[in-house]
């Protein structure tokens, strides 16, 4: 499996944010309320990483709930291809 | 063609998925009501096996997963062999969802439609088959849900096998032309089990446009349950929505 690295999914979340009209904070902390960045947007990124690797990747919707920041995004999608 | 005699209420009740939460609270009520009562789940809970040690000569449980047809119809024979005719059916076993269609894998939802949606129209049949041959009347209440008729994030697949059996009641009522009373009821979303695949803001939006303040409990289920089971109402083909008021 062709696994993306955190900074190839920081990239591909920063083109999702980008369509929007919006830009991605740097910090990994930063709200993804305040960016504007919802489940739908999740479900988009994690697409376009299936597309990069060629796995799906398929999960329940209690891990999303637990998800407040960028920096959450990023590592349960790194975690996710792992698994 | 239709036969205008009553249907009688029921004496011998199968229930699926009868080991927890609202099949447990089903097969309780029966029983209470006097009723025999046979429940299989996929694994026999301590409560279901402490309801067989206090009523004996009126429970009949086994460990038998609803989609293994095989192991439904063994059960059945045994629990005929025990009681006579059974002349109740109650689907209430299912599986439940709570991922995005998108995300959800296929070997999921072929097991939640084979689970919600396939395996109780097979349980059906075969118990319809048994009191057709048998000439008995009887009543079958098919236990869906409120996801049929409004929509939720995260229940695609579940919503989809809800409303297939929602349809299958009707047709299955207009089908066996009155010598079987089929309906359904659709509990809303209850405080526990499936509404744990609820987020908090889900539950708390629900509770908030449900006119009677509170998610729905088990316990304001079974007497409907009971009563298409018992009572002479002409109630076929229906589904009953139990849910404060939320969907309207």
């Amino acid at each position: 499996m062709n696994e993306l690295s955190r900074a190839q999914i920081r990239d591909l979340m920063a083109q999702v944010v980008r369509n929007q009209g919006r830009v991605l904070p740097d910090d990994d902390s930063a709200d993804l309320r305040e960016i504007g960045f919802r489940s739908l947007d999740f479900s988009e990124l994690a697409l376009r990483v299936e597309d990069e690797t060629g796995e799906e990747l398929n999960f329940d919707a209690p891990g999303l709930r637990r998800i407040a920041t960028v920096g959450d995004v990023l590592d349960f999608l790194a975690e996710l291809q792992r698994q | 063609m239709s036969d205008s005699a009553l249907v009688p209420p029921s004496t011998v009740v199968l229930v699926s998925g009868g080991s927890r939460g609202l099949g447990l609270a089903i097969v309780t009520d029966l029983l209470d009501a006097g009723l025999t009562v046979a429940a299989f789940a996929r694994s026999v809970t301590p409560e279901l096996e402490k309801l067989a040690d206090a009523h004996p000569d009126r429970v009949h449980v086994g460990a038998v997963d609803v989609t293994d047809l095989a192991a439904a119809q063994g059960f059945v024979r045994a629990v005929e062999a025990r009681f006579g005719p059974i002349d109740g059916l109650v689907n209430n076993a299912a599986v439940g969802q709570d991922s995005m269609h998108t995300h959800t894998a296929t070997a999921d939802i072929a097991r939640i439609v084979e689970t919600n949606l396939t395996a109780p129209l097979q349980l059906t049949r075969l118990v319809i088959r048994r009191m057709l041959g048998q000439g008995r009347r009887g009543r079958v209440v098919n236990v869906t849900s409120i996801c049929a008729q409004r929509g939720f994030p995260g229940l695609v697949a579940y919503s989809a096998t809800k409303g297939g059996m929602d349809a299958a009641t009707r047709s299955l009522a207009r089908e066996l032309g009155g010598r079987m009373l089929v309906n359904a009821v659709a509990p809303g979303f209850f405080a526990s089990e499936m509404s744990a695949v609820l987020g908090s803001t889900q539950l708390d939006q629900i509770v908030r446009r449900t006119p009677t303040g509170h998610l729905t409990e088990p316990a304001e289920v079974v007497p409907v349950v009971r009563m298409l089971l018992r009572e002479h109402t002409n109630i076929n083909g229906q589904v009953i929505v139990v849910d404060g008021a939320a969907s309207i």
